[in-house]
């Protein structure tokens, strides 16, 4: 199978920020980034959680241990998440690359995805954490590596979203992030 | 035992190697029992300890990492046995301080108070070692740092009243502990131009 051009870059931008270490909860876009970084990016050690608020206690612990982490999840984990976010990594000032496949954005077919597919945003803004979208498979790169050394330098974790016109390319049905 | 004395048996034989302890009477307790730079206290993230501990000691393999839980803790988290399960980590040894009570929070029973079996569940989810201990002299058997094999200790408490608070600034403990880890975070350190 081919890797879309999208996922290619999210791994190279992983990569490039310095992180090592890829906790994730699976996602079917996340699928393709997982593929390419079991296949081409050997140094890179993947790690399966079992929900998304242990992935960032485990990456938490990959810091503490002198590691960078990335964080892999489908958006409607963020809600699974905050206690960790708003407790842990915050106020200890422990970063980590959040790499968040999204739902519920244009495309989406599943109305139970909408609602957290509409707040990711606000959410991440509300809490303080930085969020960069990805707004083309040719940008992914870049994209993912800026918002992973810049969390990394500051120590404050940063999130990196990929939009399902990205990483499914659908533009079709009705866009329930445009204004009403 | 009380949970400060089955703390005390961890402090006594974990020498430089680092403790992780969930929030609440966990930590209050082993601040109470030697506060240490390798002391990591967690204010909040219920539920988390162990997979904070579970990510150090996937980072480290070099050095055995403790972890100080609640019953009430790991049971918000119990997804968390499967991955240690999973991953089997040799060098994490995580101690479950089980006093059948939410005690931070009023005393509130657990499911453990009602038979929910830790032990067993950690067993089932593939853990090496599991064991369940009433005694100091127990405790300080089965959590000896000369073993290998990612283990889950139940170690069944008495509650006794927290005499201490440690620090509350998160920024610091980290900073201590990442130091006394020797990987000391890369801000706190200068650079040569």
């Amino acid at each position: 199978m081919t890797t879309p051009a999208w996922a290619s870059g999210v791994c190279a931008g992983i990569h490039a920020a310095g992180s090592r270490d890829v906790v994730y909860v699976p996602d079917n876009p996340l699928s393709h980034v997982l593929r390419e970084l079991d296949a081409r990016f050997r140094d890179i050690r993947l790690l399966l959680a079992t929900r998304e608020e242990e992935a960032f206690g485990i990456a938490a612990g990959l810091y503490l241990g002198g590691r960078l982490p990335t964080v892999m999840l489908q958006s409607s984990g963020l809600g699974n998440s905050l206690n960790a976010l708003t407790s842990l990594l915050l106020p200890y000032e422990i970063p980590v690359l959040a790499v968040v496949s999204m739902r519920g954005d244009a495309g989406e077919w599943n109305a139970a995805q909408v609602p957290m597919g509409r707040a990711v945003r606000a959410i991440f803004d509300a809490i303080g954490v930085p969020h960069a979208t990805v707004e083309s498979a040719d940008s992914a790169g870049e994209t993912v590596r800026i918002a992973g050394t810049t969390a990394f330098g500051t120590r404050r974790m940063g999130a990196c979203l990929l939009p399902r016109r990205v990483t499914t390319g659908s533009q079709t049905g009705s866009d329930p992030v445009a204004p009403s | 035992m009380t949970r400060l004395e089955a703390t005390r048996v961890i402090v006594g034989l974990a020498g430089d190697a680092p403790i992780v302890a969930s929030l609440g009477h966990p930590a209050y307790d082993l601040f109470a029992a030697g506060d240490r730079p390798g002391n990591f206290y967690t204010w909040g993230s219920m539920g988390l300890a162990s997979s904070i501990g579970l990510g150090l000691a996937l980072a480290r393999p070099d050095i055995r990492v403790f972890v100080l839980d609640g019953d009430g803790s790991l049971l918000m988290n119990l997804g968390s046995l499967a991955t240690i399960g999973l991953l089997r980590p040799a060098n994490l040894v995580l101690v479950v301080m089980d006093n059948e009570e939410y005690a931070t929070t009023g005393g509130q029973k657990t499911p453990t108070a009602h038979g929910a079996d830790l032990d067993a569940a950690a067993r089932a989810m593939g853990v090496p070692r599991t064991a369940t201990v009433r005694t100091a002299a127990e405790l300080g058997d089965v959590a000896r740092p000369d073993q290998e094999g990612a283990a889950v200790i139940i170690a069944k408490v008495r509650e006794s009243a927290p005499t201490a608070k440690p620090p509350l600034d998160g920024v610091f403990i980290k900073q201590r502990f990442m130091s006394a880890l020797g990987n000391p975070e890369s801000a706190t350190s200068g650079t040569v131009l």
